[in-house]
């Protein structure tokens, strides 16, 4: 019984430090999955430490789902194991794994009140009553949701809901919670509010959360690390900051950076630098130092926000602002390099001093904000 | 809404939803007539029937007639009969329906249909059917003699149980009419949610499934329960001597002794009981929902 967590203390919040991480270590090792002939997961592996908050991130079809599913149970694997702390889990039925899982349509009991629901889960581990109703009662004001209890779920909104199912969730302290885009049937203003809330009570109580969604924002905000996948493979499993500053594929750097890529050639290294020759403007770029041999076909990524706009010709190309769009602290810009092809770079530039449609610029980066990718690698 | 009214004409227009009026209820005129001609005022005229003597002043006494001897061995039997009947089609009408809601759609349609095509043919037909494969000589019992089971041919027909069998019949397509609809209702993932918090096959039936069909059982019972009440052809066939139920006693009554009063007076009794049928599951739902009520705060 004490595998249930039931003997484990109540958590006493202070100072936003876990008093008792509550959460397990959760290590998938070569899990793979197919359909058929489509290969879901393809030999999915990863180590995530107690209390840590990990996210999968991707698009529909990744694989990021299944994934979660099969570390829920709900789907089996074709190989591979799961082991949650030191305990496999890989072929035991969701209801003996013990974790915690949130879903995107709440599910709430609707036949039960909110109450009810958190109470739920105790009910089925033989939690005496009167315990049962303190941890009800502190879960919930955890959550905000105080005063609430006797109310029944259609009564609530649904950031309520999902308060709820986050409650029923992790009111009997499982080793890992599974999050399936639980913030995407809400509006954008309570998405960013819960975001924060849920971080927030991850962090107090030391969960591990595994959170999946296809949005990269709520991705960065809320992870300690993040899972990239792209067509049943884990692309990168970084920090949000080396997600985003140190892509390892040219798709890392599209999806979270919404790089622009430009094609070019390795020309020369220097102690710190590795100079590459554009192909369509003819330009010399600064880039960080990477281990690539001279004359290696490249793929140069800049984020739209790590670019600049400078006087004509202190740049690495020159071109002409086509539109400047104003969007608040930013002016989103695009430029028309001179050249060959022509390519559209995309400029994030603080308002103010951005540029105008129809200006001459010059394009400038800081060689650290720029990545290479060599040939075709990951497309 | 400001751009709106400003191109309307001087009198701005109300939405369609709110504009109140009095012509509409003209639309439900001719229902409110036949309903007034052929329901309302046969149900008076039944009721003056049951409490009118033979020389045309008031009485009591066929409701008393109604309420003793026979008679009231009949209204027992018959409510006996109905709530067995009710019983078993919920149970039948809950298995099928729900083996029926797990299939492909596909198959689902074609289940539900393989259900409720019988019900197109006459009762009399599919009763007599039975009666054909109920008989000592009939499908069941030989079958059941041919596997050499002790005791047969059994005795299938003209008692009770021949009544069950052929009533729960009757009843069934509505039972899983009315449980398949629920059960297709329930969002399935409610159950794996039940089960990603620990919950057993068991425990997900009784604390999750069955709450939630539970309306459905209450009204496909008492569905079964009042029709079964004034069931007729297939008691009457299928049954012996004791199982005679008011529905056959009334037509003995206005057949063969002509004694409308009577017949009405009975006629009367089933409708209170159908309306405390009605009244009951009302009550047991409401009294459960207040206890979960209570037990929440």
């Amino acid at each position: 019984m004490a595998e249930f967590g039931i003997a484990a203390p109540s958590v006493k919040v202070a100072g936003g430090k876990p008093a008792t991480a509550t959460g397990k270590s959760l290590s998938v090792v070569a899990l793979r999955k197919t359909y058929g002939d489509v290969v879901a997961v393809d030999e999915a592996s990863m180590e995530i430490a107690a209390g840590e908050f990990v996210t999968f991130l991707g698009a529909s079809g990744s694989g990021k789902t299944t994934t979660l599913m099969m570390i829920a149970g709900f789907c089996e694997p074709d190989s591979g194991t799961i082991t949650v702390g030191d305990r496999d889990v890989t072929r035991l039925a969701p209801q003996k794994r013990n974790l915690g899982f949130v879903f995107q349509q709440y599910l709430l009991f609707p036949h039960m009140t909110v109450s009810e629901n958190v109470a739920f889960p105790l009910t089925l581990r033989g939690v005496p009553k009167a315990e049962i109703r303190k941890r009800v009662g502190e879960t919930l004001e955890i959550a905000g949701l105080s005063g609430f209890g006797g109310r029944k779920p259609r009564e609530l909104s649904g950031g309520q809901q999902q308060r709820v199912a986050l409650c029923r969730a992790l009111v009997y302290r499982p080793p890992v919670i599974l999050m399936d885009e639980p913030l995407g049937a809400l509006d954008k203003k309570l998405r960013d509010q819960l975001q924060v809330e849920i971080k927030s009570i991850q962090q107090e109580l030391g969960l591990t959360v595994i959170y999946v969604t296809h949005d990269q924002e709520e991705a960065l905000v809320m992870s300690d690390r993040i899972a990239v996948m792209r067509n049943g493979l884990i692309e990168q499993f970084d920090t949000p900051r080396e997600l985003f500053e140190r892509p390892r594929t040219p798709f890392v750097a599209d999806f979270l950076g919404a790089a622009n890529f430009l094609p070019g050639r390795v020309e020369k290294h220097t102690d710190e630098h590795t100079l590459v020759r554009l192909d369509n403007s003819g330009g010399l770029l600064k880039a960080r130092r990477h281990q690539l041999a001279s004359g290696t076909e490249v793929k140069v990524a800049v984020q739209p926000g790590r670019l600049r706009a400078c006087a004509d010709d202190d740049g690495f190309c020159t071109g002409t602002v086509e539109t400047a769009t104003y969007v608040g602290t930013l002016v989103r810009a695009g430029v028309r390099i001179d050249g060959k092809e022509a390519p559209l770079l995309r400029l994030e530039v603080p308002a103010g001093r951005g540029p105008v449609a129809g200006e001459r610029v010059g394009i400038t980066a800081d060689p650290d904000d720029v990545n290479l990718f060599a040939g075709e690698q990951g497309g | 809404m400001a751009a709106l009214t400003a191109t309307a004409p001087a009198r701005p227009r109300k939405l369609l939803a709110s504009r109140k009026t009095r012509v509409g209820i003209l639309y439900a005129l001719p229902v409110v007539v036949y309903l007034l001609v052929l329901f309302v005022y046969p149900i008076f005229s039944t009721l003056l029937l049951s409490l009118k003597n033979t020389d045309g002043s008031l009485t009591l006494h066929w409701y008393a007639d109604a309420l003793t001897g026979v008679n009231l061995s009949v209204l027992i039997t018959t409510l006996r009969i109905s709530a067995e009947t009710a019983l078993l089609s919920l149970v039948f009408g809950f298995l099928l329906a729900n083996a029926i809601s797990r299939l492909k759609p596909l198959w689902a349609g074609l289940a539900m249909l393989i259900v409720v095509v019988p019900h197109f043919i006459s009762a009399l037909v599919r009763t007599y059917g039975w009666i054909i494969m109920l008989g000592d000589k009939g499908l069941v019992n030989e079958s059941l003699a041919g596997m050499s089971a002790p005791g047969a041919p059994y005795q299938l027909l003209y008692n009770e149980l021949g009544v069950v069998i052929g009533t729960t019949s009757m009843m069934l397509p509505y039972t899983v009419l009315l449980l398949y609809g629920v059960m297709r209702g329930v969002d399935r993932r409610l159950l794996a949610a039940a089960a990603s918090m620990g919950a057993g096959r068991v425990t997900i039936f009784r604390r999750v499934y069955l709450p939630l069909v539970a309306p459905g059982l209450a009204s496909a019972g008492l569905l079964s329960f009042i029709l079964s009440l004034g069931y007729y052809i297939t008691p009457a066939l299928m049954g012996g001597p004791n199982q005679t139920m008011i529905a056959t006693l009334i037509n003995q009554q206005v057949t063969k002794e002509s004694q409308w009063n009577g017949a009405a007076a009975q006629g009367v009794i089933l409708l209170l009981l159908t309306f405390a049928g009605l009244l009951l599951v009302k009550l047991v739902t409401s009294l459960g929902a207040s206890r979960r009520k209570r037990s929440a705060s």
